[in-house]
Formats: C-alpha cells, sequence, structure tokens
C-alpha cells in the first residue's frame, strides 16, 4: 500500500517537472476525454502544434483554471456574432494587455527595413477541423482571392497596398511565408492585429470545393443553385467569411467556433479543439466548453443582464447602466466593473472645416475660433451632471496612459475661461450683439452653430444641452440638430453642417508604432475634413487639396511616420502631430477615459478588474484572453 | 353567390397589384439604400469599408439596376415562390420568415382567444346594463388597457414578471429550449412567457371590442323584436341570447379580415420591446436597414393576409346574412 | 284627455257648442315635456342625450379645461421648458404637506438634503424635516414670453426663494417633469386635433365624391381605401416617416407627423362617409335640390354632410387616442417628434429603460395624462355618438 503511494507520488511528481520544463505533457480536456477514448478524436497532444503558445498564466498574474462550463453572452443582432471573431482573438500577431505586440497565431515573425515581413509557423498547427495550417493557406488567399480578378474585382485589398502597389509573395517552405513591398508599411502589423483583422490566409482544403479554378463547373454550377445564390463568386465569399462566423463548416484558428446555422436567436459556440494556446500546466485552452451567444434586443440587454442572464457584458451596456447594475449585483451574483474606454475623447465637437458656406468655413478655418468656443466650455460641470466627476476633462487627445501622453496635449485650449473667449471672439471682429445678446457675424446674421447629431445617444444631447448655457455666456447660439447615422454621415462630407459632434480619437493610448492617421487628413470618414480626407485618401483624384498650412504638416508628418523605420523618429513625429493637432483645435475634445460598466459573473475568473474597453488596439474582451478565463463552479 | 364570390375574386387581382405597385414605391422612397446603411453601421464600430467590396455587393445584390427592372423582377419571383433575398441576414427571405411564423401565430391566436375572452362579458353587460356605475367602471378598466403605451406597459410588466416569478427578461422562451424540437418543457416555457405580450397586445384591442360590441348590441336591443319577445314573457337572457346577440356578432365576422393582419402589426412594438422571436421585429428591422426584399415581401404578405381575410370575411356574411348577399353590399 | 260629460241618459239633449276655441290637436295635447320634446331641435336633442351620459359630460368638460391650459402652459408650470437644475438630477417627486409639527401652515415643502453614493453612483435624496418652503402661489418665477409676445415672469405657483418645488421629480438634467408634461400638453394634444382635421378632409372628400357619383369613380376609390386598409399600420409608419427628410426643422416634422398621423384613419371615415351618402341621396329632398339645379358641391356639403355630421364628430372624437398613441409609438421608433420639442411622446421614449422603471419611476408619470385623455376621449366619443342619433 505505501509503496503503491510512493510510486504514485513519485510519478506524480516527475510528471510536474516534466510540465514546468517543456510542457510536452498535455492533460486531456474532459470534454474531450470521450472522444479521445473512443478514438473519434487524437490525444490533446497530436491536436495541439508542435510548439503550442503557452500562456504561463501565475506569470501573468492569473489563476490557473479548470475546464468547463458555457458562458453565456448577449448581443442585439445576428450580425454580432462578429464579436466572438473580435473577443477570440486569434490573430497572426496581437496584442498583450501590456499593448506590446506579440506572435500568436504565428511562432515568430521578422520585419527587415519595415518592409520585408517574413512570418514562421507553427508545425503542426491544425484548422477546427483537423487539417494542417500551412503557407498553403497563406498561398492560396494571395493566389486565388486576393488576386483572382472575379473574387477581388480591384485587386488585392487597399490595406495590402503601399503607394498603390500589392507586396511581392513568397512561399519559403511548409511553415513560412514572406511578404515584401517596396517601401515601408508601417501599418501591416497592426491590420493584422485588429479587431477586424486584416486576413491574408484562408482555409484552402475547405474553400477549393467552392471555386472555379479547383471545382469541377458542373458541381459547382449544382452547389451554386442548392445555396440560391447568383454565381461561384458570392457562393466562395458566403462560405468562406472568416470574421463573421456564419458558417458552421468553415474551419478557424480561434477558440470557439460557431455550431449555429443561422437564422437563430441563440448561437453556441464550441471549444476549437485544435487550438493553438495551452496554459503552462498543460492544459489546451480554452477553459471553457462552450459560449452561448442570445440574440435580442439591444434596448432590452442591460435589464437582461441585471436579471443575470448574462456571465460577462460589456456590449450595450451604457454608463448610465451602471447604478441600475449596482444595484442588482448581489442578488443576481455578479459584479460590475468600471473598465476605462479608450477614445481621445467621450464626446468631441468637430467644427467641419471645408463647410460648403464660405462665410463659415472662413469662420471655421479660423483657430481663433476654435479655440474660443473649446475654452467657453464648462468641462468640469459636464464633468459632475452626467459622469459623477469621474473621468477626465481634456482636449481630445491621447490618454495618460498612453506613453506618448503630455499634460500639455491634455489642458491645450481645455480650461474653462471665458473671459479669454470673449477676446479671441472679439479679435475677430465679432464685437456686435443683437438684442438676445448673441454676437453676429460678418453677414449681419446672428452666430448660431447647429451642431449635427447621430441623433443615437442622449449622452451627446445632454452634453450639448449643457454647452449651449456655457457658449451662451461668450454670444454663441448652439442649436442641435439630430438625424440618422448615414445622413448624418453624408451631410458633412457634402458640407452641408457646420459642426458635428460624435467620439473623439477612436485610439487613444498609442505607442509610436501605432499609426498616426487618425491625426492627420486621410480619410472621408473624418468629421472636421472630409473633402480634405477624402483628397489624401483617394491619392487627388477626389477631394480638394488642404488649405490650412497645419492640416498641410499634419498630412506630411503622416506621410514621414509610414516611412519611418525606427521608433525614435516614430516618437518625434507622434509628438510634433499631437501638438499641432491639440493647439489647433481641430477638434473640441470635452471629457475622456470614460467608462464602460463590464458584467462578470462571480464564478468567471480572470477577468480583470480594471481594463481598457478598447476597439483598437485590444478587440475588447480579445486583448485579456478569454480563452482564459474560467468558471470557478456553476450551479447550471 | 357563385357569381358574388366570383366577382369578389377578380377584384382582389388589380387591388393586390396595386399593393404591390405601392409597396414597392414605399420601400424604394426613402433616401439611400441598404448598403448606405451598412456602411454607417460600420464605420460607427470604427470598422473599415472596403469601397471595392461595396461595389461588389452593390452587384450582387442586384441594386444597381434600375427600379422597374427590380420591381417586375420581385412580382414575378413571388409568383413562383420567390420572395427575394435579404441582404441583412444573407439568406432568402422566406427561410427568415418562416421559422418565426409559428410563434407569429401562437401569439395572434392566444392574444385573440384572450381579448374574446374578455370582451364577451364586459361588452354584453355593458350593453344591458348601460349607464350603470357596472357599465362605466368596466368600461374605464378596458380603455386603461387601451390607453396605456404598449411599449411601457411591455416593459413594466416584463420587469415585474421577472422579480415576481423569475420570468427570463425578454424572449418568449427560456434560451436554453431555442433551436429545440418542440417538447412538453419547451411549451410551458413559451407558455410561461407568453403571458406578458398575450396581456399588453391584448389589452389595447379588448377596450375597442367592448365598445363595439356593446354598440351593436344595444342597436339590436332597442329593435321591436327584442320588445316583442320581452312583451310576450320570454325570459330576458333568452330574449338576449337568442337573436341579439347573434346579430351583434356579424361585426366580429365582419373583422375577421382585419385582425390578423391587425395583430401582428400591432404586437410590433411589443415584441420589440420583449425581444420575441416572432416576425414583427424582423419586419421593424428590415425597414429601418432598408432591407428591401425581405420588408417588402413581408408588407406584401400582411397586405395579402387582410385582403384575403376580407374576403373571406364578405363571403362568410353574404352566407349568414340575406340582406348582404341580396343587395350586394359591402361590410360594416 | 278633457272628454266632454256625456249627458244623463234620459235627459232631454240640447245641442251643445262648445265655446272653446276649435283646437285641432286637443285630442293629442302635449304635456309640456313632450312639447319641448318635439320642438326642439336636433341639436338640442342631442344635447340632451348626450347629458345622460354622465362620464362623456365629466370628460368632455375636463377636455375643455385641458385644451384651454395649453394656451397658458407658460403661466401653469412652475418652471420652463429647458430650465436645468444641476444640483436636483433625478430628484425625486417632493411632497406637499399642510401641516408641520402639528400645526397647520398652508401647502409647503420640505427641504431635501443631497448625498452623492459614489459606490452605487446614484444620488441620494432625503427630506429634511426640520426646514419648511411654503409654496407661493401667483408669483414671480422664469422669465417667458407669453405667446411668443408678453414678457412676463408670473407663475401660478413656485417655490419658495431658496428652495425647489418638483412636485413629480426631475429628469437626468435637473428639469422639472411637471413643467415637462405641462409643455407636452402643447404638442401632444394639437398633434391630434391637427390630424383628425387632415383625417377628415380626406375622408369626406373622397367619401363624398365615391359615395355621390357612385359607379367607376366609387370603384376606383374603394379599391384605393381597400389598398391601404390591408397595409399593416406601424410598417406604414415607419416608411413614411423614414421618407420625411431628417433635416427638417422640428416644425416640419410637426407638420409631418399630424399629416402620417391623418392618413391613417381617413380611410375608415371616407367608408362610414361614402355608405351614408349612398343611403341619403335617395331621400326625397335630395331629389328636391336636384330638380331645383343645385350643382353638386351644394348638395353635398349643404343637404347631405350636415346630415350626418353627427356621426363625423363622434367618429373622429373616437379616433384622436389612436393619435396619440400613435405619436407615441412613432416617438418610440424614434421617427416621431425629437428633442428639442417636447410632447408627451417624446417624453415617454424618454423613459424607455429599464433604469427608469427601477430607479426613476416618476419619469413615467406622464403616461397618466396621456392615459387620462384617451380615457377622456373615449367617454366622450361614446357620449356623442349616443347621442349623434337621438331619436332613438
Amino acid at each position: 500500500m505505501r509503496t503503491w503511494l510512493k510510486i504514485a507520488l513519485c510519478l506524480f511528481a516527475s510528471l510536474m517537472f516534466a510540465h514546468s520544463g517543456l510542457a510536452s505533457n498535455f492533460k486531456e480536456t474532459p470534454e474531450f476525454a470521450e472522444l479521445v477514448a473512443a478514438g473519434k478524436l487524437p490525444p490533446v497532444a497530436e491536436r495541439l502544434p508542435g510548439e503550442p503558445r503557452v500562456l504561463n498564466l501565475p506569470e501573468l498574474g492569473l489563476k490557473p483554471g479548470r475546464h468547463g462550463g458555457a458562458m453565456r453572452l448577449l448581443m442585439g443582432k445576428q450580425k454580432d456574432i462578429r464579436m466572438m471573431t473580435v473577443y477570440g482573438y486569434g490573430r497572426l500577431v496581437g496584442y498583450d494587455r501590456n499593448l506590446n505586440l506579440v506572435p500568436d497565431i504565428v511562432k515568430s515573425y521578422d520585419v527587415e527595413e519595415g518592409r520585408i515581413f517574413t512570418f514562421h509557423l507553427r508545425k503542426g498547427h491544425k484548422w477546427s477541423d483537423g487539417h494542417p495550417f500551412t503557407s498553403a493557406d497563406f498561398e492560396y488567399y494571395w493566389k486565388d482571392v486576393a488576386n483572382n480578378h472575379e473574387l477581388s474585382r480591384g485587386g488585392p485589398r487597399a490595406r495590402m497596398l503601399v503607394d498603390g502597389k500589392p507586396p511581392v509573395f513568397e512561399v519559403i517552405d511548409e511553415t513560412t511565408v514572406r511578404y515584401t513591398w517596396d517601401k515601408p508599411n508601417a501599418n501591416f502589423l497592426f491590420a493584422l492585429s485588429g479587431g477586424r483583422p486584416l486576413y491574408i490566409y484562408m482555409p484552402a482544403h475547405y474553400l477549393k470545393q467552392f471555386h472555379a479554378s479547383y471545382q469541377d463547373p458542373e458541381k459547382l454550377a449544382e452547389m451554386v443553385k442548392a445555396a440560391a445564390v447568383r454565381n461561384w463568386v458570392s457562393l466562395h465569399i458566403r462560405r468562406g467569411r472568416q470574421y463573421r462566423p456564419e458558417n458552421p463548416q468553415l474551419p478557424t484558428l480561434q477558440p470557439w467556433m460557431n455550431t449555429t446555422t443561422p437564422p437563430s436567436q441563440q448561437f453556441i459556440f464550441r471549444r476549437n479543439p485544435y487550438y493553438h494556446r495551452v496554459d503552462e500546466a498543460g492544459r489546451q485552452l480554452p477553459y471553457i466548453d462552450k459560449v452561448v451567444v442570445g440574440l435580442g434586443s439591444s434596448k432590452m440587454i442591460p435589464a437582461k443582464t441585471g436579471s443575470g442572464d448574462a456571465d460577462l457584458q460589456a456590449r450595450y451596456l451604457r454608463f448610465d447602466n451602471y447604478t441600475f447594475l449596482k444595484e442588482s449585483e448581489k442578488r443576481k451574483g455578479f459584479n460590475v466593473r468600471l473598465w476605462r474606454i479608450a477614445r481621445g475623447s467621450q464626446v468631441a465637437l468637430f467644427p467641419n472645416l471645408n463647410a460648403k458656406d464660405p462665410v463659415w468655413r472662413k469662420l471655421l478655418q479660423d483657430v481663433r475660433f476654435r479655440r474660443a468656443l473649446s475654452l467657453a466650455i464648462d468641462r468640469h460641470e459636464i464633468n459632475q451632471v452626467v459622469y459623477y466627476g469621474l473621468i477626465r476633462e481634456s482636449a481630445n487627445t491621447v490618454l495618460p496612459d498612453s506613453p506618448l501622453f503630455r499634460p500639455a496635449y491634455q489642458n491645450a485650449w481645455a480650461k474653462y475661461d471665458i473671459s479669454k473667449a470673449n477676446k479671441l471672439l472679439n479679435d475677430i471682429g465679432m464685437t456686435r450683439r443683437n438684442a438676445d445678446g448673441i454676437r453676429l457675424m460678418s453677414t449681419g446674421e446672428p452666430l448660431e452653430v447647429v451642431v449635427d447629431t447621430a441623433g443615437e445617444s442622449t449622452e451627446q444631447t445632454d452634453v450639448l444641452e449643457l454647452i449651449q448655457d456655457s457658449w451662451a455666456k461668450i454670444g454663441v447660439k448652439l442649436i442641435s440638430r439630430s438625424s440618422q447615422r448615414d445622413i448624418f454621415r453624408k451631410r458633412i462630407s457634402s458640407g452641408l453642417t457646420v459642426m458635428s459632434v460624435w467620439t473623439g480619437l477612436e485610439n487613444a493610448i498609442p505607442s509610436p508604432q501605432m499609426s498616426p492617421m487618425e491625426l492627420a487628413p486621410t480619410s472621408q470618414q473624418q468629421l472636421q475634413w472630409p473633402m480634405w480626407g477624402l483628397y489624401s485618401d483617394t491619392n487627388g483624384r477626389a477631394g480638394t487639396p488642404p488649405s490650412l498650412e497645419e492640416a498641410l504638416e499634419l498630412q506630411k508628418l503622416n506621410t514621414a511616420w509610414e516611412r519611418s523605420t525606427n521608433d525614435k523618429e516614430r516618437t518625434e513625429i507622434w509628438h510634433k502631430m499631437l501638438s499641432i493637432y491639440t493647439d489647433q483645435v481641430f477638434s473640441i475634445g470635452i471629457v475622456n477615459g470614460s467608462l464602460q460598466p463590464v458584467v462578470v459573473s462571480n464564478t468567471l475568473n480572470n477577468v480583470p478588474e480594471k481594463g481598457f474597453y478598447n476597439w483598437s488596439p485590444g478587440a475588447y474582451f480579445g486583448m485579456y484572453m478569454p480563452d482564459t478565463f474560467w468558471f470557478s463552479k456553476r450551479a447550471n | 353567390m357563385l357569381h358574388y364570390i366570383f366577382k369578389r375574386i377578380l377584384i382582389m387581382i388589380p387591388t393586390l397589384l396595386l399593393i404591390s405597385m405601392l409597396v414597392f414605391l414605399l420601400i424604394e422612397l426613402p433616401p439611400g439604400d441598404y448598403l448606405e446603411s451598412y456602411i454607417a453601421e460600420l464605420q460607427m464600430q470604427g470598422e473599415t469599408v472596403d469601397p471595392q467590396h461595396i461595389e461588389f455587393l452593390r452587384k450582387e445584390y442586384g441594386l444597381d439596376k434600375p427600379v422597374l427592372e427590380r420591381y417586375v423582377l420581385w412580382i414575378y419571383g413571388m409568383t413562383h415562390g420567390d420572395f427575394g433575398y435579404s441582404f441583412e441576414y444573407q439568406m432568402p427571405v422566406s427561410r427568415v420568415v418562416g421559422d418565426r411564423m409559428f410563434l407569429t401565430t401562437l401569439l395572434s391566436v392566444s392574444t385573440i382567444i384572450f381579448t374574446w375572452l374578455v370582451a364577451f362579458p364586459i361588452g354584453i353587460y355593458s350593453a344591458t346594463h348601460q349607464y350603470s356605475w357596472g357599465d362605466y367602471g368596466l368600461t374605464f378598466i378596458g380603455l386603461i388597457g387601451l390607453a396605456t403605451p404598449n411599449f411601457l406597459l411591455a416593459l413594466v410588466l416584463l420587469y415585474l414578471a421577472n422579480i415576481w416569478f423569475g420570468t427570463s427578461i425578454g424572449g418568449i422562451m427560456d434560451p436554453e429550449f431555442l433551436n429545440q424540437p418542440m417538447s412538453w418543457a419547451k411549451l410551458k416555457s413559451i407558455l410561461s412567457h407568453l403571458w406578458i405580450p398575450v396581456i399588453v397586445i391584448g389589452t389595447s384591442g379588448t377596450a375597442g371590442m367592448i365598445r363595439r360590441l356593446r354598440a351593436n348590441l344595444l342597436d339590436e336591443l332597442q329593435k321591436q323584436y327584442v320588445i316583442t319577445a320581452r312583451a310576450k314573457g320570454l325570459h330576458p337572457f333568452r330574449s338576449l341570447m337568442k337573436y341579439p346577440l347573434r346579430m351583434s356578432l356579424n361585426f366580429f365576422i365582419a373583422d375577421i379580415g382585419n385582425i390578423l393582419p391587425n395583430i401582428i402589426s400591432g404586437s410590433v412594438l411589443v415584441a420589440i420591446v420583449l425581444s420575441l422571436e416572432t416576425t414583427g421585429p424582423v419586419l421593424v428591422a428590415a425597414l429601418q436597414s432598408q432591407d428591401m426584399y425581405l420588408a417588402g415581401s413581408f408588407m406584401m404578405f400582411l397586405a395579402t393576409l387582410s385582403v384575403v381575410g376580407v374576403l373571406v370575411s364578405d363571403i362568410a356574411l353574404a352566407i349568414l346574412d340575406p340582406r348582404i348577399r341580396l343587395q350586394g353590399g359591402s361590410t360594416k | 284627455m278633457n272628454r266632454e260629460k256625456t249627458p244623463p241618459s234620459e235627459a232631454e239633449t240640447e245641442h251643445f257648442v262648445s265655446q272653446a276655441p276649435f283646437d285641432l290637436q286637443s285630442i293629442e295635447q302635449l304635456s309640456e315635456d313632450q312639447e319641448k320634446l318635439y320642438l326642439a331641435s336636433q341639436w338640442t336633442l342631442m344635447w340632451w342625450k348626450f347629458k345622460r351620459h354622465r362620464l362623456a359630460v365629466v370628460s368632455g368638460l375636463f377636455l375643455i379645461a385641458l385644451y384651454l391650459s395649453v394656451l397658458i402652459s407658460e403661466f401653469l408650470a412652475p418652471y420652463n421648458l429647458h430650465s436645468r437644475h444641476v444640483d436636483h438630477i433625478y430628484a425625486p417627486p417632493q411632497a406637499i404637506h399642510l401641516f408641520h409639527d402639528g400645526s397647520f401652515v398652508g401647502p409647503f415643502v420640505y427641504a431635501t438634503n443631497f448625498k452623492l453614493d459614489m459606490t452605487n453612483l446614484s444620488r441620494v435624496y432625503t427630506e429634511n424635516r426640520t426646514k419648511i418652503y411654503p409654496i407661493r402661489f401667483l408669483c414671480r418665477g422664469d422669465d417667458y414670453k407669453l405667446w411668443g409676445q408678453f414678457e412676463s415672469n408670473l407663475h401660478l405657483f413656485c417655490p419658495a426663494e431658496g428652495s425647489t418645488l418638483f412636485l413629480l421629480g426631475t429628469d437626468r438634467l435637473g428639469r422639472d417633469v411637471l413643467s415637462r408634461i405641462i409643455y407636452g400638453a402643447r404638442i401632444s394634444l394639437t398633434i391630434s386635433l391637427l390630424g383628425v382635421t387632415v383625417t377628415f378632409l380626406l375622408g369626406i372628400t373622397f367619401g363624398g365624391i365615391a359615395g355621390y357619383y357612385g359607379g367607376v369613380v366609387d370603384l376606383v376609390i374603394q379599391r384605393i381605401i381597400e389598398v391601404i386598409q390591408s397595409l399593416p399600420t406601424i410598417p406604414l409608419w415607419l416608411v413614411l416617416a423614414a421618407i420625411m427628410p431628417v433635416t427638417w426643422s422640428p416644425l416640419l416634422v410637426y407638420f409631418g407627423i399630424t399629416i402620417i398621423l391623418g392618413l391613417l384613419d381617413w380611410t375608415g371615415l371616407a367608408r362610414a362617409v361614402r355608405s351614408k351618402l349612398l343611403s341619403l341621396r335617395e331621400e326625397d329632398y335630395v331629389l328636391a335640390a336636384q330638380l331645383m339645379g343645385a350643382t353638386p358641391r351644394r348638395i353635398i356639403g349643404r343637404h347631405l354632410i350636415p346630415g350626418f355630421m353627427s356621426h363625423l364628430i363622434a367618429s373622429a372624437t373616437i379616433s384622436i387616442p389612436t393619435m396619440i398613441l400613435g405619436e407615441t409609438a412613432l416617438s418610440f421608433l424614434k421617427l416621431g417628434l425629437r428633442p428639442p420639442i417636447t410632447s408627451w411622446g417624446v417624453l415617454l421614449v424618454e423613459a424607455q429603460n429599464i433604469n427608469v422603471v427601477v430607479l426613476y419611476p416618476w419619469l413615467m408619470l406622464p403616461v397618466v395624462p396621456v392615459i387620462m385623455v384617451i380615457i377622456a376621449f373615449s367617454f366622450l366619443g361614446d357620449g356623442l355618438r349616443d347621442a349623434a342619433d337621438p331619436y332613438k
């Protein structure tokens, strides 16, 4: 009896040592034990890649967990199941919670001269159906999808081009691929790591059956007919959507794979048996067996969450739901955390520098006017009234959590100062006022700033209402007008609006390696200079060139960043851009670092107390690796 | 009689054609198209939009074709059982709606039954006790149901049901039964959720029903045959049930055509609030995102339902009431 | 009535000549009541019949009062529509008290204490029973311009100096709910009236044309009505509201909504008009008018429509509740009126979330006037309909 015990102990100890050394001894996932025993599924060691990504959870400050459980999420629309791809965050390269870029699906990558990218895949890595994931999948995407004139009419996607030119693609061997551009492509890795990533690979073995180059035309025609689509192109696209996982047959590299065919009110995602991450004890991730995504009206999601219907929920919860959620916290066995939203400003005003009306355009392009408007906002009051004083009064700029933060940016023209604002306006020459105390413009009309809103958030209209009062003190009348998203955008880009309200910088926790393009006219979507953005986006084919020196400067700096190859240079460029952008008040930020309620079941572990709820970088929960979340024990 | 039916059916054809034109016109009229709302939505998420991809989709969905051509294709398809393609769901319209039809029907039928069960006794009581406090009181209660905005009532009831009975919020069954085959437990789960929408939707219809029944019955009760019957010493109950009530029920039949479409469209707001898996929320979402074939075919379906319903009720009335048959007149 | 006495049987009968003036109707002499009844005009009769429906009378008076109040909302509301109170966000309703420490003080409110609960992020208000603030009447408060003309600051009642008076609480910006309800009545009550007007115009025109001319015209109009009636209402609103450009000014949106609401109901009315006309045009007096050379317009307008005006009014009254509810439904779908226009629908939609139900239930109070008005209109409509045919 005793010897037995001794032997067992010895064995156990040796196993433990083996783990800590090489992690070569993997533990079978309980859910699959039966299947493996029956020979229907290979054992875990064969399922994992030869060199899996080992996550040492204690080192990351996390608790090693146990397998099992079902995590319930709530979503609004069927399309929202793409959030599972976002949360899953299986990417070629991705950001970790400290915002360092690390290899994930690839074992490693090399970058030479900022333009030659070599990816080394993990040997023996498999798709969720057990088929090997190799350079062939990259080749299929590049040759048969991106460069197939039917599947991609205009050639490879814009994000794959540098100055309009595609890279040279090479397959070095089964696990190595290389992309070479003529010039540095500073955005490439960031694009691969995005919440909605740039996909440069596709499951070739599955999708070839839908591809005209590989499939017998008659059989293909049959499949097209059976699927009731127009041609093989749409069939291929429909079957091959990786981002929105609507096709349960499509192999994936994500931690969980969809098993429900739409339409449905509930989607069940099961663990991917071939997932490439493993914890330090040899347990294949994810810990959680399945994720149940329930759909329902997005308006009801706070209520449903409050009644304990979700184990992890942030989407569709707003800051003002916090109090309600907090009330039901104890009763329903969850807790509410407040994560930071990494936006440059929770609510920001965008003067339309491309306004059609010449008088307004001139005024809006006058920096004194923009500064005056910014100075005349009582950010403290707004913070107190709407956000309980919990967030930061700031211009539209990066957060202190970014290595690029400087207090000067935060405070640029952001201190409430009516007399200074009045002086600026007087300097412009708008000294006459009407009977209501509203200044008169050069045309003699009262200075009424119409602010367009997309009409979706009461938060924005509330803030506008507060701004209205303080602007009245400098003789500016604010009128808010709400519309709908698409019309909102259209009116801005055609210059019909004078000013609009939206959120500030999308990524306000950048590192120097991330693109500063949001600060320069680069896209038509930018609310303060849509025409300048369009001009730069289309290489001058449409839109108008920037007519403000500072905007031109920003554009030049952005190009310089794209061409730069070292971090020192990038950091310098970032700082130049941030200081121009905030000093010129190209958008009027109000408060940032606002809070996102995150509801976490009491039984769910490893969800951080504090975090960033951010789209890119971050992929919302993705950065915090939901595959390492686990349930301690569950009633159901 | 046959001649009458034949004539009614013949008239239906131009009516349906006219409806289809109007429906198509209505879904075409709002500015923009599905892709524009799609782009706007992507941008809201901070996701980038590839113009190439949008161009591809526009061709793929046939949105580049002229309106008339699309209309003709749509109509042609519908006569062949093809209701078009839903952009939002990426699948044929019939599949999107199909799954939700059962619950929609269940909800509608339950609501109709609820309405009748409540309205009937109250209506009769109100008519026979005109201007009494009972009449006032019951009408008042019925009216409160009518007067409360459905969406608010739904929200409050939902919350209270969750607090008091632990009914899960939203949905028409507990989540674990979704996508499961029908079973006793599933039916029970459905029933335990169904009462909220039935009450909310039902209450708004009940008041109308009570008042119409009351008015019709009052008209009948004042007719001379009733007085004669009473004078002959017929028991009041019998003298009420035998003829007046039957006559006043004609409006129920006249109503058949309108009930179902009305309930389906009236339940839309409630279904949105309660996240019911019925057709209403799909329709509203389709209209809002300009998923035009889904919206169009669905509206067409509802319209056809009511046209056929009116036809059925006309015929039924003609059979039941010789006066209508002989005059060939319309319904009430 | 007063029959002559029969002469005694065996007495000699004298030829009797009554001295009383000859009265043709002496046999059926009317009592005073009956006389009143028979001589009364149709409208008088209807009024009598209407009076029997006691709730209808009460409802009518209530509605008249309400519509009159719309003229002087500024005076009735203690605060202005948009005045905010940053220190009183989500304040619950303040109760009016009459007695303090057992002695009569007159209407007053207690002071409120405010505490910020930072763990739950909520604002906690408690009544401070030591300090009392009597409510002032006919007092000076927020400035306003009555009818856009007369500047004034007179209010029916206002808080004591340095105190607040939120009888129905405040919303997320600290705006007084009661004042907003009073101002909201202005939009909600008038929009339904305008909507009914649209209904009326369309219904009478189309119904009148169809009913009077009959034949092909009738057939075409009947088909159009059938088409419109067969379209489900809510989707129809959605589409119509989506057509309305979002860049319209609030005022235009307001009129757009009235038209949409009006478009909804006219078909029913048109049908009623048509069938009434069909039967009325067979009457002799119409023939007489035709023979005298009256134009169709004159016949419809002068002879036929007054014949069933009462019915029309009754049915219009009944359709007003649908309009008020329609406005709230459109607001719910974000297609109706939008802030800064304030209607009951807008207020209710702002209350349409779980936070309000659980934490700030007083924001749902705008539902009370909605219910009251709808019920009042329904009773009034019932009464009017019963009265519409007074000869029954």
